[in-house]
């Protein structure tokens, strides 16, 4: 009996070891005595290698400090982070959604930044976009006010991109940047371009192919509806005006038929139909410039087309760079977030790469004037950041699953199968179940 | 006495230790996520912070949460393929048992899809459903069939899934049974011939019978497997494909543990999927005992 609990006991020791040893976190210090971080992020080619341009230079800039790089598919990355933080395996420094700034700062995920960016000389505040900043404050109760648990890697600003080629050859006036299309107009203009050029029957050429999870917000938001109410505890789809914005979402396809039916709608499809100038309207995203760059067509931006509001809507997307609160190196990481944040070189080089728009006031001025560059229409991105973009509603909440629940169900009406009206009346009790769900997780994660 | 004893105290001292690798590893890597996942299924632990105790309240609401249900249903629906794949490869391996000439580059064929990489096929598969440019329609539109956009219609993202399940496990079940054909002494054979059965008759109680373990054995491996399929839908159908009827129970963990910050919950979700597993596993062999050969 003794023998049987002495091995055992062997076992539990040895497993204890094992578990202590895989528990080592990041920030080692490498074998030639350089203080080693890592660095977690995602991106595209370009993207990618536009980071690690910059980090090359941040190593040459800062002797002693050696950064290593871990990139994985954009789709896995929230999925590797959330693993990487169960087992206790954190990067020092990571990419990650603004939406997840409450929980992980609740469980003390992420490093204070306040203190080390007040302390700095180099970070001037005042220059860089307010509304990226305040994504990643948070005061306890509040996301938006308190302290700074991360840098914004960038704003990305989801403007409407058009075909400026098809409109000239279709003999089309070209949209009015500075006065956005109505939903009427809209439909016009598309149903001229949407086109049989080779007459086989079927259109070959759309007037546009918007993914619902992307391009609905706009409709919505220009039509005087949301989501979620003031205080981000109800769902509010139920509005009227939010199922007239969705039931004109749908007729684009149905009964417009100015975008590729439900047999080709898949998104992959339409980026590619955009790509070869085969369609007259898709939404462009800072990201996206560098592979634009190449297209065989003149492309521009242009506010997405109002709703009732008589006003334009669309969404900023942003990722946040924070650091681990278990980083060996605090000082080193903040300095390397604050160089590919806020630093002049840091920045010129990713603006450079058109991976992304400056997260400075000063270098964006610089940026629109230069006409150099596709789109020749940049200040349409800077406006969706200084005037009229919104966060996602999934960032207000603790988690997002009421919110992608929405699209998860959405496609019956897509496809003309059931009326807005009747898809808000039964998917709204859903959401709000989840939404009520995610709110009380929230609270219990603040104690 | 004593040197008898001490020999054989040295003998199990390195007993144990050439048994300690695989118990360590059973230990690490299965008990103690086990036991962790058991703890974790009873809290509202979200995987980031505290676990709060919080007893059955996870399995209370399990029963009530619908696309629990729903990805339980997918998980048993994709499962239609088993006995399909089951039928196939045995027919297959019938084909191929025999002395014909081309067998070994069949064979190569059928295994193929087997040692490619899951995700691979995934993504070529994806490709192949697209609606609009996909190989599956194109197929269709040889005789002039308007394919479906497969992926993106909840009545046909099951049935293209369950194809490419059966299609990617086609070569391994096909080998198995190939395997176990050629095991049977050709002796029975003769003796039956002699008798004057029919082919079909000797199918029935000769090659039948004799395959039984095998097709036992496969369709445990096959069910366990089946309830924990995952990688096709993720890579497929990312968001669980429309209305989410194509997520299994699986993907709905680990929807709920990575991407809802309800580790608790999933864990809960775990417990139940595993409890189905194995009594599952159970009535299976349990029903094998009853029929099993007694010959011999």
């Amino acid at each position: 009996m003794t023998k049987k609990k002495g091995f055992a006991l062997t076992m539990v020791v040895l497993l204890l070891m094992v578990a202590a040893l895989a528990g080592c976190s990041g920030g080692s210090s490498s074998s030639d005595g350089s203080k080693e971080l890592t660095f977690m992020f995602r991106g595209g080619t370009d993207e990618q290698k536009a980071y690690k341009d910059v980090i090359k230079k941040f190593e040459e800039e800062h002797p002693g400090v050696k950064v290593k790089m871990v990139v994985t598919a954009a789709d896995q990355y929230a999925t590797k982070l959330r693993a990487a933080i169960t087992g206790n395996n954190l990067p020092d420094i990571f990419y990650f959604a603004p939406g997840d700034l409450k929980a992980y700062v609740n469980s003390g995920v992420l490093k204070d930044l306040t203190p080390y960016i007040e302390k700095s000389k180099d970070i001037n505040l005042d220059n860089i976009w307010k509304y990226g900043v305040d994504l990643y404050r948070y005061d306890g109760k509040m996301a938006g006010q308190g302290n700074i648990y991360g840098m914004p890697k960038d704003l990305g600003p989801f403007a409407l991109g058009y075909n400026k080629t098809m409109f000239e050859k279709a003999g089309v006036p070209l949209p009015d940047k500075d006065k956005p299309y109505t939903w009427d107009e809209f439909i016009k203009v598309n149903q001229e371009l949407t086109k049989d050029t080779n007459g086989d029957g079927k259109p070959d050429q759309y007037g546009t192919g918007f993914n619902v999870q992307w391009a609905l917000q706009a409709f919505v938001w220009s039509n005087g509806a949301d989501w979620l109410d003031e205080s981000k505890t109800k769902v509010t789809i139920d509005d009227p005006k939010f199922a007239e914005a969705l039931q004109f979402f749908a007729d684009m396809q149905n009964k417009y038929k100015i975008t590729p039916g439900i047999e080709q709608s898949q998104t992959l499809d339409t980026y590619q139909r955009w790509m070869k100038g085969e369609m007259a309207f898709f939404p462009v995203g800072p990201w996206d410039m560098s592979t634009f760059e190449k297209l065989p067509f003149e492309y521009d931006l242009l506010p997405f087309p109002t709703g009732s509001t008589g006003k334009p809507a669309t969404w900023i997307g942003s990722l946040g760079i924070g650091v681990s609160s278990k980083t060996k190196y605090p000082d080193e990481a903040v300095e390397l977030v604050n160089y590919l944040t806020t630093s002049k070189e840091g920045m010129k080089q990713l603006v450079d790469a058109k991976v992304q728009i400056p997260n400075l006031l000063d270098m964006a001025d610089e940026w629109v004037k230069d006409t150099k560059t596709k789109p020749n229409n940049k200040q349409e991105f800077i406006d969706i950041v200084k005037d009229y973009g919104r966060a996602l509603p999934g960032n207000y909440t603790y988690n997002a699953e009421w919110y992608d629940i929405f699209f998860t169900d959405i496609q019956p009406v897509l496809d003309g199968k059931i009326t807005a009206a009747d898809y808000v009346k039964q998917e709204q009790p859903k959401m709000q179940k989840l939404l009520d769900k995610a709110v009380e997780q929230e609270k219990k994660s603040q104690k | 006495m004593i040197t008898k004893s001490n020999l054989y105290r040295k003998e199990k001292i390195y007993g144990y230790l050439f048994i300690l690798p695989p118990i360590l590893g059973l230990l690490i890597f299965t008990l103690f996520p086990f036991v962790y996942s058991l703890y974790g299924s009873f809290t509202d632990w979200d995987g980031l912070g505290q676990m709060n105790f919080i007893g059955l309240d996870n399995f209370k609401d399990l029963f009530s949460d619908e696309l629990f249900y729903k990805s339980m249903y997918n998980t048993l629906f994709l499962m239609l393929g088993i006995p399909i794949g089951l039928v196939l490869a045995l027919l297959l391996a019938l084909g191929l048992n025999r002395k014909i000439p081309g067998t070994t580059t069949f064979r190569v064929i059928y295994y193929i899809p087997v040692i490619s990489s899951l995700a691979a096929v995934s993504i070529m598969w994806n490709w192949a459903y697209n609606g609009d440019y996909g190989l599956v329609n194109q197929f269709l539109e040889l005789f002039g069939i308007k394919g479906p956009n497969w992926l993106m219609d909840k009545d046909t993202v099951k049935p293209a899934l369950i194809l490419m399940t059966v299609w990617k496990g086609l070569g391994y079940t096909m080998l198995l049974y190939l395997a176990a054909l050629q095991s049977v002494s050709r002796s029975y054979y003769e003796a039956a011939e002699l008798d004057g059965a029919s082919g079909f008759q000797m199918f029935r109680n000769i090659t039948w019978p004799m395959v039984k373990p095998v097709t036992f054995f496969l369709v445990v491996t096959n069910i366990i497997g089946g309830s924990q399929i995952f990688t096709e839908m993720n890579i497929m159908t990312p968001t669980g494909g429309p209305e989410y009827s194509s997520a299994s129970i699986v993907f709905y963990i680990w929807d709920k543990a990575f991407k809802n910050l309800q580790m608790g919950y999933a864990s809960a979700m775990a417990m139940i999927l595993g409890i189905f597993i194995f009594i599952v596993t159970l009535i299976q062999f349990k029903m094998n005992e009853k029929s099993s050969f007694d010959g011999d």
